[in-house]
C-alpha cells in the first residue's frame, strides 16, 4: 500500500473521529465565531467612542495668574462666537458643517500660584493641561513687533491629557488665523499675501483602519485556538486513552501517522479560519459600524479576504506541526495543555512585533517565524503591493520551519519511552533526597537550563545596547561578569544541587598535549574559515549597513581602551564562559546519547542562536561546531578555549595592530565594503592547511576520563 | 503427523534482553535472556507475576519496543530487520488496549482494515465476517465509547483479527471480564488455535492457562525459570496445580540463588 494511500486512510478517520467530538465543535466554531468578532468589534466600539467623547469633553484647565485667566476664558469665548458665525453663515450657504472645527468647552480653569505647582497639577491629574503665557502684554492686530509665547503643559502620554493640549493648540492656532486676517485687511492685503503656497494633502494610503492593525494578530490568534485542541487530542489524547499502541502495532510507518494526523489539524484549523474570516467580515459589513466599514472598505475585499487565507495555510502548517512535536512528547491531556500554552506565549511575541505599524515586511522579518507571517498578512490588509519574491520568502522558510517541526514531531511520537512510560513524573526530577551521585548532565537538564538561560540572556543583551553617553568599556565590563554569572555560575549552582560532579560534567579535565595543540592551530586559523564563510554569507544575505556601522563603531571605541583589557573582556572571558556552558556543560549533557554529530551540531546551533543574530548565526554556528569538535574529541574544554580564546584575540588584534593583516598580505579594508573580499590564495591554503591540520591531530578520541561501564559484567555473568 | 514433521517454527525467540533507564542513572533489567520458540498451532503461555517482563517481552516481539539485545524471528521475519513485515504478520491484543470513542465497531474494524492495506470493500467484507463471528451485530453501529468491558474487548479481539494474521500475541486478553465473557474469548482462542493460528498467551490466571496452554514458559525476574507442557511440568516440581508448581518453582530458584550466591 503506498504512503499516501495510508495517509488518506488516516486523514479521514481523524478527521470524523475529531468532528464527531463536540468540545472540538466548540473550540473550533463558537468561540471564533461569537467570541472574536464580538471581541473585535467591542474594542472597536470602544476605541472609537473615546475618541469621539474626548474631542468634545469639557476640559479642565490651570493657568498662572487672574490676568492669564481672564486672558484664556476670553480667547476661549471670541474663538466660540467666531466659530459659531463661521459655522451659521456656512449653513446659510447650504455648505457641509460636519468637518468645522467644535468650539473649547471649559469646565472650569484653575488658578495656581507658580509654574511648578501647575506642572505637579498636570502630573497628578488634577487639571487636563496648564496654559502659560510668557507674558501679560495685550496684543491687538495694530501690535506688529509683539510675539507672546504660549505654553501649553500636558502629559503627552496620558490621554485625556494630550487630547486636551491638542485642542488648546488649535485654539490657539484659529486665534492667529483670524489676528492675520484682520491685518492684512488692514493693510489692503490680499490673504494670498502670507500664503504663496497652501499645502493640500490627499491621502493616497488605503485607510489604516484599526481592523488593519488588529486582524492580522487576531486572526493568528483563532488559527492557533481552533487547533489547540485537535493536535492534543490526536496525540496525548491517543495516548492517554491506550489507543496509540493498537495503532503503532499496525505496520504503518509512523510518518505517515503524524503527517496523516497533521493534516487533520490543518484542515480543522483552516476550516476554523474561513469561518472566523467569514465572520469577521460579515459582522463589520452588516454590524452598522460606519466609520469601520468607511475606513476599511479598501482592505476588506473578498479577494484580499481570500488570499490571507492562503496565505494563513503555511502559517497553520507550522504552527501544527510545531504543536503536534510539543503534544507528542506529552503523556496526558492535561500535559499537553501546559505545554501548549507557552509555545502560544513564544508565538505571540514575533506575531506581535510584526503587528507594529511601523514594522514592515523586509530584511529578518521575511524569515522570522510567525512574524513574517503576520507581516505578510498585515501589508495585504492594508492593501501594500507585496513582491512576489518576499511572498515566496516567507511561504519557503515557513515550510522549511515546518518540515523540521514535523520531522521532529514524528521522532518523538514513535519513540517507546513515550508510548509506554507509565511511571515516573515531574515531581521525583525535583526532589534532591532520591538523587544520586553522577558524573554527567542529562540531555533534558542540559536543554531545560539552557532553555531558561536563553530569555535571560537575550533580557541582558537587550539592557545592555549601547546607549548615548555610555562608555564602552562599563558596556564590556557588565556584559562580562554577567556572563560569568549565568554562563558558568548557573550551570554550576544547578550541577551542585543535582549532586552532579561538576569537573566532570563540565569536561574539566587536562587533555593530552595533542589535543591543546590542535586548540592552538584551530584558533590560529579559524578566523580564515569564519572570513570566508562571512564572504560567502554576504553574497546570500547581505548584511545591513547599520550592523556594520555599530560594529565599526564598537572598535573606534575600544581602540581608545587599554588593549589588555579589550583582550581580557572580548577575548578571554567569552572564551572561558561560553566554553563553559555550550561545550562543557551543554556538549557533556548531550554527550550521554553517544552520537557525536548530532549532538555536536544541535549545542552549535544553540551557540548560534544566543548570538541572536541572523547574520551571525552562520558563522557562530560554525565556529560552535568546530569548537564542539574539539571537546568531544579531547573530553576536555581546555582546547576549544584555547581555539576560542585565540580565534577572538586575532580579531580583537585587527583593531589595535592592524599591520599584522598587512604582513601576511591582505589588503588592509578602508571602506566597509572591502571587508567582504575574498582572502589572498596564499592566505587562504596556509590558513586551510593550519585549520585542517589542527582538526586532523584531533582525529583520534581521547579515552582518558571514560566512565567505567556499569553493566558490562552482566553478559557474562 | 508429517505436517509436525516439516513445521518449523512460527515464533523464535532468541536471547532476547530488554532494559530500562532507572531515574537514578542504574538501569533494570527487564527481560533478561529470553529464549523460546512456539510451533504453528500452538497456544504458548508466557506465565509469571507482576512485573516479571511477560507484557515487555510480548511488545519486543511484536517490534512495538526494540529490543536492547537478542532478536526474534516472526514467521520468518527478524523484528529488528523487518518490522514492517512482523507486524502484517501479526494479530496484537491487551487488555488495555483502548478503542476509538467516537468510531463505531464497524468504522474501526474497517478502518483497522485499510491500515492493512485492504480496498475499502474488502475491509468492508472482512468486518462483516468478524462482526459475525465474535457475535457483535447487536452493537456493530454504536460508538465504542458506550460498549461495556466485554463488549470492547471483543471489538478488540475482532480490530485483532482483521488482517487474518497467523500469528495471534495476547497481553493478558481476559483481564477484569466476567466469567461469561472469559469463557467467550477463552473459547475462541481455542478455536482459533484449530484452524492452525500460533498464539502467545500471557496471563497470570494459573487456572486459565492450565485448561489452554499446549506448551508453558514460567518467567521470573525477566529470566525464564521453567519450560514445558503442564505434564513435563509437573514431573519437574513434582506438584499437581499450576499454581503449586509456579510457586515450588521461584522458591527453589531462590533457594538455588542463595546457596550459590
Amino acid at each position: 500500500m503506498s504512503a499516501r494511500h495510508r495517509i488518506h486512510t488516516i486523514y479521514w478517520k481523524e478527521l470524523i473521529d475529531i468532528l464527531r467530538d463536540r468540545r472540538t465543535l466548540i473550540a473550533m466554531i463558537v468561540v471564533p465565531i461569537v467570541l472574536y468578532p464580538l471581541l473585535m468589534l467591542g474594542s472597536v466600539q470602544a476605541v472609537t467612542a473615546q475618541g469621539e467623547s474626548l474631542s468634545v469633553e469639557q476640559l479642565v484647565l490651570g493657568t498662572v495668574g487672574n490676568q492669564a485667566r481672564g486672558r484664556l476664558l476670553r480667547m476661549i469665548e471670541s474663538d466660540r462666537v467666531a466659530l459659531e458665525r463661521r459655522k451659521a453663515e456656512a449653513e446659510a450657504q447650504g455648505e457641509d458643517v460636519s468637518e468645522l472645527p467644535e468650539p473649547l468647552q471649559v469646565s472650569k480653569v484653575k488658578l495656581f500660584g507658580s509654574e511648578e505647582a501647575l506642572a505637579e497639577a498636570v502630573a497628578t491629574r488634577q487639571i487636563y493641561a496648564g496654559v502659560v503665557f510668557s507674558d501679560n502684554r495685550l496684543i491687538g492686530p495694530q501690535h506688529y513687533d509683539a510675539q507672546v509665547t504660549v505654553t501649553v503643559r500636558a502629559d503627552f502620554e496620558e490621554i485625556r491629557s494630550s487630547f486636551a493640549a491638542h485642542r488648546l493648540e488649535a485654539l490657539i492656532g484659529r486665534v492667529n488665523e483670524r489676528m492675520t486676517q484682520t491685518r492684512l485687511a488692514a493693510e489692503r492685503l490680499p490673504p494670498q499675501f502670507f500664503e504663496p503656497f497652501v499645502v493640500e494633502e490627499v491621502d493616497l494610503s488605503s485607510p489604516p483602519s484599526i481592523l488593519g492593525q488588529i486582524l492580522p494578530l487576531i486572526l493568528i490568534l483563532m488559527t492557533i485556538t481552533g487547533a489547540i485542541y485537535p493536535a492534543i487530542d490526536l496525540t496525548a489524547g491517543e495516548r492517554e486513552r491506550g489507543t496509540l499502541e493498537t495503532l503503532m502495532v499496525c505496520p504503518v510507518p509512523v510518518m505517515d501517522l503524524v503527517v496523516g494526523k497533521f493534516l487533520v489539524v490543518t484542515t480543522v484549523a483552516i476550516m476554523g479560519a474561513a469561518l472566523n474570516l467569514a465572520s469577521v467580515t460579515a459582522t463589520v459589513y452588516y454590524g452598522g459600524f460606519d466609520q469601520v466599514i468607511a475606513s476599511s472598505e479598501g482592505s476588506l475585499r473578498i479577494g484580499t479576504m481570500l488570499l490571507i487565507l492562503l496565505a494563513l495555510i503555511p502559517f497553520a502548517v507550522l504552527m501544527y506541526a510545531i504543536m503536534i512535536a510539543v503534544c507528542s512528547y506529552a503523556r496526558t491531556f492535561k500535559e499537553a495543555q501546559n505545554y501548549v500554552t507557552p509555545v502560544i506565549l513564544a508565538v505571540l511575541i514575533p506575531g506581535g512585533i510584526a503587528a507594529f505599524p511601523a514594522t514592515r515586511l523586509e530584511g529578518i522579518m521575511l524569515v522570522m517565524p510567525v512574524g513574517n507571517m503576520v507581516a505578510l498578512t498585515k501589508e495585504m490588509l492594508l492593501g501594500g503591493a507585496v513582491g512576489g519574491w518576499d511572498i515566496a520568502m516567507v511561504l519557503f522558510s515557513t515550510s522549511l520551519y515546518a518540515a523540521a517541526a514535523i520531522a521532529i514531531a514524528a521522532g518523538i511520537f514513535g519513540k517507546e519511552s513515550v508510548v509506554f512510560s507509565d511511571a515516573g513524573s515531574f515531581g521525583s526530577m525535583f526532589s534532591r533526597r532520591l538523587l544520586k551521585r553522577t558524573n554527567a548532565a542529562t540531555a533534558s537538564m542540559g536543554l531545560l537550563t539552557l532553555a531558561l538561560l536563553f530569555p535571560l540572556w537575550f533580557y541582558v543583551q537587550t539592557a545592555l545596547s549601547p546607549r548615548e553617553g555610555e562608555s564602552a568599556i562599563s558596556l564590556l565590563q557588565n556584559s562580562a561578569w554577567l556572563m560569568g554569572l549565568l554562563f558558568v555560575g548557573l550551570p554550576v549552582v544547578l550541577l551542585v544541587y543535582r549532586k552532579v560532579n561538576v569537573a566532570s560534567a563540565l569536561s574539566l579535565r587536562i587533555p593530552s598535549p595533542r589535543y591543546m595543540l590542535g586548540g592552538v592551530l584551530v584558533g590560529l586559523s579559524a578566523w580564515v574559515v569564519t572570513h570566508e564563510l562571512a564572504v560567502f554569507q554576504q553574497m546570500v544575505v547581505a548584511t545591513p549597513e547599520a550592523v556594520v556601522n555599530s560594529s565599526v563603531q564598537m572598535a573606534e571605541a575600544l581602540k581608545a581602551m587599554n588593549p589588555l583589557v579589550v583582550i581580557f573582556l572580548i577575548a578571554l572571558v567569552p572564551a572561558i564562559c561560553e566554553e563553559t556552558l555550550f561545550r562543557g556543560f551543554l556538549l557533556g549533557a548531550l554527550r550521554g546519547s553517544g552520537r557525536r554529530f548530532p549532538a555536536i551540531i544541535a549545542s552549535a546551533c544553540i551557540f548560534g542562536v544566543f548570538h541572536f543574530f541572523i547574520f551571525k548565526f552562520v558563522l557562530t554556528a560554525s565556529l560552535g561546531i568546530v569548537l564542539a569538535y574539539l571537546c568531544w574529541q579531547s573530553r576536555s574544554i581546555l582546547p576549544s578555549v584555547i581555539a576560542h580564546f585565540l580565534h577572538n584575540g586575532l580579531q580583537v588584534s585587527t583593531i589595535f595592530a592592524p599591520e599584522w593583516q598587512q604582513w601576511i598580505g591582505i589588503p588592509t579594508a578602508k571602506e566597509g565594503a572591502a571587508e567582504w573580499a575574498h582572502l589572498p590564495f596564499h592566505v587562504l591554503i596556509a590558513g586551510g592547511v593550519v585549520f585542517v591540520i589542527g582538526i586532523g591531530i584531533c582525529r583520534t578520541r581521547s579515552l582518558r576520563g571514560l566512565r567505567t561501564p556499569i553493566v558490562a559484567s552482566a553478559e557474562g555473568a | 503427523m508429517d505436517d509436525k514433521a516439516i513445521t518449523m517454527s512460527m515464533l523464535v525467540a532468541d536471547n532476547l534482553v530488554k532494559t530500562f533507564p532507572n531515574p537514578d542513572g542504574g538501569e533494570k533489567r527487564a527481560v533478561d535472556g529470553l529464549s523460546f520458540t512456539v510451533d504453528r498451532g500452538q497456544i504458548y503461555g508466557l506465565l509469571g507475576p507482576n512485573g516479571a517482563g511477560k507484557t515487555t517481552t510480548l511488545r519486543m516481539l511484536s517490534g512495538l519496543m526494540t529490543p536492547t539485545s537478542g532478536t526474534a524471528t516472526l514467521a520468518g521475519f527478524d523484528v529488528g530487520r523487518d518490522p514492517m513485515e512482523v507486524k502484517r504478520v501479526l494479530g496484537f491484543l491487551t487488555a488495555n488496549t483502548g478503542l476509538y470513542q467516537r468510531l463505531s465497531p464497524r468504522e474501526l474494524l474497517i478502518y483497522f482494515g485499510q491500515l492493512y492495506g485492504m480496498a475499502v470493500q474488502e475491509a468492508g467484507a472482512r468486518a462483516d465476517h468478524l462482526i459475525e463471528w465474535l457475535r457483535i451485530g447487536e452493537f456493530s453501529h454504536l460508538r465504542c465509547g458506550a460498549l461495556s468491558t466485554g463488549q470492547k474487548q471483543r471489538v478488540n479481539i475482532a480490530r485483532a483479527l482483521v488482517p487474518d494474521p497467523p500469528i495471534l500475541i495476547m497481553d493478558e486478553p481476559t483481564l477484569g471480564l466476567d466469567v461469561l465473557s472469559n469463557r467467550v474469548i477463552l473459547e475462541f482462542i481455542k478455536r482459533e488455535r484449530d484452524g492452525g493460528k500460533t498464539i502467545i498467551l500471557s496471563t497470570h490466571y494459573l487456572d486459565e492457562a492450565e485448561d489452554m496452554c499446549d506448551k508453558i514458559g514460567l518467567l521470573h525476574d525477566g529470566q525464564l525459570v521453567a519450560e514445558g507442557d503442564l505434564a513435563s511440568l509437573r514431573g519437574l516440581a513434582g506438584e499437581q496445580r499450576l499454581s503449586n508448581i509456579f510457586l515450588k518453582l521461584i522458591h527453589a530458584d531462590e533457594m538455588v540463588g542463595a546457596i550459590t550466591g
